[in-house]
C-alpha cells in the first residue's frame, strides 16, 4: 500500500521522478563530458603534432590509433545501446527471461568495449605515450578512461540488477522505471562515446589535409 | 489577530509501525536524539543541520577574516606569517563561499521550498540526506587541513619517516580560492615516483579534494530540488503561481548542476597533474594555465549567482510581506532572474581582463558584463515598486532586507565600474575588488540570509527572536559592515593589492586600513550578537502562533513548528500568495481528500545516506595523505571507495520503505468548502 | 516605536553620509601607487574611463538610492494605519518596466562607447604615437662612432622585455643589449625615458604575476607558457612604485618594484652606464675579503656580476646593485625614510620626488638580507627572521634536486660585513 501512495502519486509534470533525475543528471554530464572534450580538442589544436616519446622521437598520436579496432568497438557499444532498448522494453511488458538476456548482452558487450580500451591503453602506453609526457597523452587518457569509468559503472550497475532480478523483487512499474533509468544512462554513454569518437579519433581523417590543416605527418616508426 | 482558524489540517499522532525493509535491515523511524538526526530524511531537519552546520562556519569564517583584518591593522605588522595569512585568507573565502553561505541557501532551500509548493517532502528523501553527510564530511575535510598545519607547526608529525621526506611543508591551502594553476598546480618533468615538482605542498591537495567532495554535494542536492519544484507542486501551483523565493531555488539549482561539472573536471585535471603528473596546467610540458582560469570562472561566474540569487529569492518573499502588497511585477522579477542565471554562463572572462585574451573579447565581454546590469537593476526597480504605495512595517527582517538592497545596489555599482575593461585594468586585484564583491555577498548575501532567519525563524521553531536585539544586531552589522569595506574603494584605488599580507608605511594606506579593521570588529560583534540571539531564540525565545508576520505563502497556513508530514492533507492552489488570498480575498484554500483514513506516508528513516557519505571522509583524507606520503595511504582511499559504493548498494536494496500517520476526518477548517475527507 | 526607529535610521544614514564626506577629504590621491593621479596617456585614459563610470554611477545612486529613501519614508506605516493587504497578483507595469529597461541600457552605452574606444588604443602603442616614439626619433643611433642599435630598428618603438620570477622581475632592453644572456640585465628597477611609448613584453618563469605601474599603466598579467603585452608611456620624469598584483605564492606581499623616468638624454646616458663592468676591487680589503666569499659561498652560482663573476643567470644580475635604490624585490628601502618622507611631503613632483641611495641604510639591508632566511643568527641567538619567507636564496628544495639541499650557507656576522662591503662597491 505505501509503496503505491509514495510512488504512484501523480507528479506536476506526469514524468516520474527518477527518470527526470536522471534527465537532470545528464544535463550535467554534458557539461562535464563538454568540457573534457573541450580541453582535448583546444590541446589538439595548439599542439598537432603530437608528442615526444621516451626516445625523444617526434610521434604523432594518430599514428597509434587502431581505427578499425576502435571502429569495431564502438560498433559494439552501439549495439549494446540496442540491446539496452529490447532489454527496457522486455521489462516493461514484464517478460523477465528476455529482460535477463538482453541485460547479459549488454554486459557482454559493454565488457568487451572496457577489454579494447585496456588493450588500447596499454598498447599506446608501450609506443610511448604516457599520461606524463605530453600534454596530448594527458587529455587523451582522462578525457577516454572518463568515459570508460563511466561505461564501468554502467556495466557494474547492470550486473547488480541482473542479479537482483533473480530475487523475484523486479517487477511491476517500479522495475521497468528502474531498468529504463538504467537505460538512459547506457544510452547517454554510448551517445558521449560517438562524440568522442569524432573528437579524438575521426576527425584526423576528414578532407585531404586533416581536420587540424597540418596534414597527415609522415608515419614514423 | 490570530490566523489559527486558518491552519492547514493537521493529522493525528496515530502511527502506523514501519515497514520492514527490503533487507531485513533496522530501519530507525522511531528514533529519538541523535539517531535521529544522524538518520533523518525530513527535510526540515535537514534544512536546519545544513542551518546549523552553516552557521557554525561563517563564526570560522568570521574569525579567519579578523584575523586577517588585525595583521592589516598596522603596516609591516608581524603578527601573522605571510605563509599563516596567505592560508587564512584562502580558507576565509573558501569557507564562507562553499561552508557558509551555499549551505544556509541550501537549509532554506530544504525547509522552504516543499513548504511553499505544498508538498509533504522533496523528490528524494534519502538522496537529500546524502547530500546533506557528503557536504558535512567535505568541510570537515577541508578545515581538517588545518590540524595538520597546526600539527605541523606544533612539531607533532617531526619524528615520522613522511615527515622528513616533505618537501613542502604547508599543509592548509595557500592558492586564494580561485587557486591559479601554476601556483597550484605543477612545473617541470615528473619524476620516477609520477612527482612533478610544484610550488605548494598538501594544503592544495586538501582544497581540490575538498572543494570536489562539496560539489558532489551540491550536485546531489540541486537535482533533487529541481525534481522536487518541477514534479512535486500541489495541485493550481502552476509555475507562475510560485513564490519567489522557489523560483530563485530553481534557478540556482540549474545554475549549479550546468556549472559545476567545469570546476569538477579542472579539479580532475588539476588532481591528475599534482597525483600522477599529468600536464594540463604544466607550462614547461605545453599545458596552458589559462585554461584553469577559464575553467574555473566558467564555474566562478554562475557561482556568484548561485551565492546571490537564493538571497534575492528570500528578499522578494519579505518586501511584500510587510509592505502589505504583491510582489510588483512577478513575472519580470522571475524572468529577470533567469536572464541572471542565463547571461551568467556569458560573463566569465570578466574576471580575466588582464590576462591579455586580446582587443575583441575583451570588449564582448566588457558589454556582456554590461548587459547583466540590467535584469539586476530590473529587480531593484521591481523591489521599490512593491514599496511604493505599501505600508512599510520596519520588523528586523524588513530593516535587513532594506539593509541587503541598498548595499547590493552599492556592490553593483562599483560592479557596473569594473565592467568597463579599461578601468578594470586599474582595479583589478586590489582592494577596490574586495570591496566590491563584500558589498554584494556580505552587503547583499548575508544580510538576506541574516533576513530569512528571523523571517522564518518563527516558522522554523515557534519561537520569535527578541526584536530589540535583533535591531541592535541589524544596525552592528549594517554599520561595521560600511566601515570595514567603504574604505577599500580607497584603499584599491590608491593602488593597494589584494592578498598581501603587509605593506609599507609610506603609501598612504594605514589610516584606512586601521579604520576597516575597526569596523571588521564592529561587523564580528554584531554577527555574534544576531548568532547569540538566534540561538537563544532557538531554545528559550518567546513562543508565538502559527503566522506571527501576516504571511502571504503556503507556509505560513501550518503550524510553528511544521508537523513531520507538512501537510495532512496536499492544498489546491487557486492564486499566487495563496494564503494572504485565503485571509483577504475571496479564493478559499481547499484541500485534497488524499489523507483520509489511510492516512499519509511518510518515508522510513535510513542510515545509508550516511554510510555512503562516510566513504568520502575516507577518500577525502586518504587523497592528501598520499600525497603527504603517508604509507598505506592508498588504502584509505580504496576503503573509502568500498566504503560508497556498498553504501550505495545497500541504500538501493532496502529500498524506501515508509510508515503511515493516519488522518483523523474531522480536522479540516470550518471554513473550507469540501470537508469531506472519507474516501 | 517605529517612528523612533526611523528617526534612528535616519541619523544612521546621515552619520554615515558625513563620514563619508569626511573620508572623501581626508583621502589623499595622490599616493606613491594611486591610480587616481595618472602620470601617463594609458593611465590617463583608464583614469577617464573610470571617471565616466564614476559619474555615472553617482547620477544613478542619487536616482535611486533618493528614490528609495523616498519611497521607504513616504509609505511608512504609521501608528494607527488602517492595514489594507492587497492580495491581487502583482504584474508591475508594462510602461514602467520597459521605460526603466530602455534607460538603463541608455546609461549602459554612455559608459560601453568610451570602454570600447579605451580597450583598442589600450591594447598597443597607438600608430599616431610611433612617429615620435621611435627610436631614430629620440635617441642616437651612433654615439661617438660606437653603433647603439641596429639600423633595422630605426623606425621601431623601444621594447622592454619584463619576465617575472618568485619574487622579482627582471627587465631587458633587447634593442640595446641590455639582456640576461649578454649579462646585462635590469633586476626589479625598470628605467624609461619621459615622454616616449614603450612596447611592453610579459613573461613568467614559474608561476603567474602580474605588472603593475598604477600612475603609470594598469595590470596586465605575466602567464608562463603565454606571451603578453602592454604599453606605456611617461609623461614626467620621477620615481614610480609598481607591484605584483596577482598572488604568487608565500612573499607575494614582497614583490615589488619601480619605474624610474628620466629624460631621454639621461636615458641614453643610464644605457651607457649599464653596460659598464664591475670596477676592480682594491686589494686587502674587507671588500676584497668579500669578494672571495661571493664565490666561496655559492652566491656565483646564481647571480652575475659583470666583470668579476659571468656563471651566474638564474637570479638578479648584481653588477650595479649599489647604486639601486631598493633591495630584495623592492621590499627594502635603500633611502633615507626620513628624507624621502620630506621631500615627498615637499616637493613639487609629491610622491615621485626620490632622494639618492644613503650607503649606511643599503649596508644595513644587504646584511639584513643575505643574512636571513635563517641562516644568521641575530643577538638573540635565534634565526633572524625571513625578509622573504620562501625565497630560493636559501630554499633550494624548491628546486625538487635532492643535491642542493645539502648547499645552505651559514655567514658570520664579520662574513656578512665583508659581502655587504664587496657588494657596495658595485655602483
Amino acid at each position: 500500500m505505501s509503496e503505491a501512495a509514495a510512488h504512484d502519486a501523480p507528479t506536476s509534470t506526469g514524468i516520474e521522478h527518477k527518470k527526470l533525475i536522471m534527465w537532470l543528471f545528464l544535463a550535467s554530464d554534458c557539461m562535464f563530458f563538454g568540457t573534457l572534450i573541450s580541453t582535448h580538442l583546444l590541446y589538439r589544436k595548439l599542439y598537432p603534432t603530437g608528442f615526444t616519446d621516451a626516445e625523444g622521437h617526434q610521434r604523432f598520436i594518430q599514428n597509434l590509433f587502431n581505427i578499425e579496432l576502435t571502429s569495431f568497438s564502438t560498433f559494439i557499444l552501439l549495439m549494446s545501446s540496442f540491446l539496452m532498448a529490447l532489454a527496457v522494453s522486455a521489462m516493461h511488458k514484464g517478460q523477465i527471461k528476455s529482460f535477463r538476456r538482453n541485460v547479459l548482452g549488454v554486459i557482454f558487450f559493454g565488457l568487451i568495449f572496457l577489454g579494447c580500451q585496456v588493450f588500447e591503453f596499454t598498447h599506446f602506453y608501450h609506443q610511448g605515450l604516457t599520461i606524463q609526457n605530453s600534454v596530448l597523452g594527458s587529455t587523451f587518457y582522462v578525457l577516454t578512461g572518463t568515459h570508460g569509468t563511466h561505461v564501468a559503472i554502467g556495466v557494474l550497475w547492470l550486473i547488480l540488477l541482473y542479479f537482483y532480478s533473480f530475487s523475484g523483487k523486479l517487477q511491476g512499474h517500479v522495475a521497468a522505471l528502474d531498468v529504463e533509468v538504467a537505460g538512459l544512462y547506457w544510452h547517454f554513454v554510448d551517445i558521449v562515446w560517438i562524440i568522442i569518437f569524432t573528437a579524438v579519433y575521426l576527425v584526423e581523417y576528414l578532407g585531404p589535409n586533416g581536420f587540424w590543416g597540418s596534414g597527415l605527418p609522415p608515419v614514423i616508426k | 489577530m490570530s490566523h489559527d482558524s486558518h491552519h492547514a489540517p493537521v493529522a493525528s499522532k496515530l502511527e502506523l509501525a514501519p515497514e520492514r525493509s527490503d533487507l531485513g535491515l533496522y530501519r530507525p523511524d522511531r528514533a529519538t536524539g541523535w539517531v535521529d538526526w544522524l538518520t533523518t530524511v525530513d527535510h526540515k531537519k535537514i534544512g536546519i543541520l545544513y542551518g546549523a552546520f552553516a552557521m557554525f562556519y561563517f563564526l570560522v569564517g568570521g574569525v579567519e577574516a579578523l584575523a586577517i583584518r588585525t595583521q592589516l591593522a598596522r603596516p609591516d605588522n608581524t603578527l601573522i606569517t605571510a605563509r599563516m595569512y596567505n592560508q587564512l585568507f584562502t580558507m576565509h573565502g573558501t569557507t564562507m563561499i562553499f561552508l557558509g553561505v551555499m549551505p544556509l541557501s541550501a537549509g532554506f532551500f530544504n525547509f522552504l521550498v516543499p513548504l511553499q509548493i505544498g508538498a509533504r517532502d522533496v523528490a528524494f528523501p534519502r538522496l537529500n540526506a546524502f547530500s546533506l553527510w557528503t557536504f558535512v564530511f567535505g568541510a570537515f575535510v577541508l578545515n581538517a587541513s588545518w590540524l595538520f598545519e597546526f600539527g605541523h607547526l606544533a612539531g607533532w608529525f617531526n619524528q615520522f619517516e613522511w615527515h622528513k621526506n616533505l618537501i613542502y611543508t604547508d599543509f592548509a591551502p595557500a592558492n586564494g580560492w580561485f587557486s591559479y594553476a601554476p601556483l597550484s598546480g605543477t612545473i617541470g618533468q615528473a619524476d620516477q615516483a609520477l612527482h612533478s615538482p610544484r610550488f605548494t605542498g598538501v594544503g592544495t591537495d586538501f582544497w581540490i579534494i575538498g572543494i570536489q567532495i562539496l560539489g558532489i554535494a551540491s550536485l546531489a542536492a540541486s537535482f533533487n530540488f529541481i525534481c522536487t519544484i518541477v514534479n512535486m507542486r500541489a495541485k493550481g501551483m502552476t509555475m507562475m503561481r510560485l513564490p519567489v523565493f522557489t523560483w530563485m531555488t530553481l534557478v540556482t539549482a540549474i545554475l549549479i548542476i550546468l556549472a559545476f561539472p567545469a570546476i569538477t573536471v579542472a579539479l580532475i585535471e588539476l588532481m591528475f597533474d599534482r597525483q600522477f603528473g599529468a600536464n594540463f596546467f604544466n607550462p614547461s610540458a605545453g599545458g596552458q594555465p589559462i585554461l584553469w582560469q577559464h575553467l574555473f570562472w566558467i564555474f566562478g561566474h554562475p557561482e556568484v549567482y548561485i551565492l546571490v540569487l537564493p538571497a534575492m529569492g528570500i528578499v522578494s518573499e519579505i518586501l511584500p510581506t510587510f509592505t502589505g502588497r504583491p510582489l510588483f511585477g512577478y513575472p519580470i522579477i522571475v524572468f529577470s532572474g533567469c536572464v541572471i542565471g542565463f547571461l551568467g554562463f556569458a560573463v566569465w572572462s570578466h574576471h580575466m581582463f588582464t590576462t591579455g585574451l586580446g582587443p575583441v573579447p575583451t570588449a564582448a565581454f566588457s558589454l556582456l558584463t554590461m548587459a547583466i546590469a540590467v535584469p539586476t537593476g530590473v529587480k531593484i526597480f521591481n523591489w521599490m515598486g512593491t514599496i511604493w504605495g505599501g505600508r512599510v512595517r520596519f520588523t528586523p527582517p524588513m530593516v535587513l532586507s532594506l539593509g541587503f538592497i541598498w548595499m547590493f545596489m552599492c556592490g553593483g555599482f562599483s560592479g557596473v565600474m569594473h565592467s568597463s575593461a579599461p578601468a578594470d585594468a586599474q582595479q583589478q586585484d586590489t582592494y577596490f575588488v574586495i570591496a566590491h564583491f563584500h558589498y554584494v555577498l556580505l552587503g547583499g548575501v548575508l544580510l538576506g540570509l541574516m533576513a530569512g532567519l528571523y523571517f522564518w525563524f518563527p516558522k522554523i521553531f515557534g519561537r520569535m527572536p527578541n526584536e530589540k536585539v535583533a535591531y541592535l544586531a541589524s544596525g552592528l552589522v549594517i554599520i561595521g559592515f560600511n566601515l570595514a569595506f567603504g574604505p577599500m574603494h580607497y584603499l584599491g584605488l590608491a593602488g593597494m593589492p589584494r592578498r598581501t599580507h603587509t605593506y609599507h608605511a609610506g603609501n598612504g594606506w594605514e589610516t584606512w586600513n586601521l579604520v576597516a579593521t575597526v569596523g571588521a570588529y564592529i561587523l564580528g560583534i554584531g554577527v555574534a550578537t544576531a548568532f547569540i540571539n538566534l540561538v537563544w531564540t532557538a531554545f528559550k525565545g518567546r513562543k508565538v502562533e502559527s503566522d506571527p508576520w501576516d504571511g502571504r505563502t503556503l507556509e505560513w497556513s501550518l503550524p510553528s513548528p511544521v508537523p513531520e508530514y507538512n501537510f495532512a492533507q496536499s492544498p489546491v492552489i487557486g492564486a499566487r500568495d495563496a494564503f494572504s488570498e485565503h485571509k483577504y480575498g475571496d479564493l478559499r484554500l481547499i484541500y485534497e481528500k488524499d489523507g483520509g483514513p489511510s492516512g499519509v506516508h511518510m518515508p522510513s528513516q535510513s542510515w545509508m545516506p550516511l554510510l555512503a557519505s562516510a566513504g568520502f571522509l575516507f577518500i577525502g583524507f586518504g587523497m592528501p595523505m598520499m600525497s603527504m606520503g603517508i604509507p598505506y595511504a592508498g588504502w584509505l582511499v580504496i576503503t573509502g571507495l568500498v566504503v560508497l559504493i556498498a553504501g550505495i548498494w545497500l541504500w538501493a536494496l532496502e529500498g524506501p520503505g515508509g510508515y503511515m500517520l493516519t488522518t483523523p476526518t474531522n480536522t479540516a477548517p470550518a471554513n473550507q468548502p469540501s470537508a469531506s475527507l472519507s474516501r | 516605536m517605529l517612528s523612533r526607529l526611523f528617526t534612528r535610521a535616519a541619523w544612521l544614514v546621515v552619520a554615515l553620509v558625513s563620514a563619508f564626506m569626511v573620508g572623501c577629504s581626508k583621502a589623499d590621491l595622490q599616493v606613491r601607487q594611486s591610480t587616481l593621479d595618472p602620470k601617463g596617456p594609458v593611465a590617463k585614459l583608464q583614469y577617464d574611463v573610470f571617471m565616466d563610470t564614476v559619474w555615472l554611477v553617482l547620477v544613478l545612486f542619487v536616482l535611486v538610492g533618493g528614490l528609495l529613501v523616498y519611497a521607504v519614508v513616504r509609505f511608512r506605516a504609521r501608528p494607527g494605519d488602517d492595514v489594507k493587504v492587497v492580495t491581487q497578483e502583482g504584474h508591475g507595469n508594462p510602461l514602467v518596466e520597459i521605460g526603466l529597461i530602455t534607460a538603463s541600457i541608455g546609461a549602459l552605452v554612455f559608459i560601453a562607447i568610451p570602454t570600447l574606444g579605451a580597450i583598442w588604443i589600450d591594447d598597443d602603442v597607438p600608430a599616431s604615437a610611433v612617429p615620435t616614439s621611435k627610436l631614430s626619433a629620440w635617441y642616437p643611433r651612433t654615439i661617438s662612432g660606437v653603433e647603439q642599435y641596429a639600423a633595422t630598428l630605426e623606425n621601431q618603438v623601444l621594447e622592454i622585455d619584463v619576465v617575472g620570477k618568485q619574487w622579482w622581475f627582471r627587465f631587458e632592453y633587447p634593442q640595446l643589449g641590455l639582456t640576461n644572456d649578454a649579462k646585462h640585465s635590469v633586476p626589479n628597477e625598470m628605467v624609461i625615458p619621459k615622454g616616449v611609448a614603450i612596447h611592453i613584453n610579459l613573461r613568467a618563469e614559474d608561476v603567474i604575476h602580474s605588472f603593475w605601474i598604477p600612475k603609470i599603466a594598469g595590470k596586465v598579467d605575466l602567464i608562463p607558457g603565454r606571451k603578453n603585452h602592454l604599453w606605456i608611456q611617461a609623461d614626467e620624469v620621477g620615481h614610480y612604485y609598481g607591484q605584483c598584483a596577482e598572488f604568487c605564492g608565500d612573499s607575494h606581499a614582497y614583490m615589488l618594484f619601480r619605474c624610474e623616468v628620466l629624460e631621454p638624454a639621461d636615458f641614453v646616458k643610464w644605457v651607457a652606464s649599464q653596460k659598464k663592468e664591475a670596477a676592480p676591487v682594491a686589494e686587502n680589503t674587507k671588500a676584497a675579503k668579500g669578494k672571495e666569499l661571493f664565490a666561496a659561498k655559492t652566491c656565483v652560482m646564481c647571480h652575475n656580476v659583470s666583470g668579476h663573476f659571468g656563471a651566474g643567470s638564474f637570479a638578479p644580475d648584481l653588477t650595479h646593485v649599489a647604486s639601486r635604490k631598493s633591495l630584495a624585490g623592492a621590499w627594502l628601502d635603500n633611502r633615507d625614510p626620513k628624507a624621502q618622507v620630506a621631500i615627498e611631503h615637499t616637493s613639487p613632483l609629491g610622491t615621485e620626488a626620490s632622494v639618492a641611495v644613503d650607503p649606511a641604510v643599503l649596508k644595513a639591508n644587504l646584511i639584513r638580507w643575505i643574512g636571513s632566511s635563517g641562516v644568521a643568527t641575530g643577538a638573540d641567538g635565534k634565526p633572524t627572521k625571513d625578509v622573504k619567507p620562501g625565497n630560493r636564496m636559501h630554499f633550494y628544495k624548491m628546486f625538487n634536486v635532492a643535491s642542493l639541499n645539502e648547499t645552505h650557507q651559514t655567514f658570520t656576522a664579520e662574513e656578512l660585513d665583508c659581502l655587504a662591503e664587496y657588494l657596495m662597491t658595485l655602483k
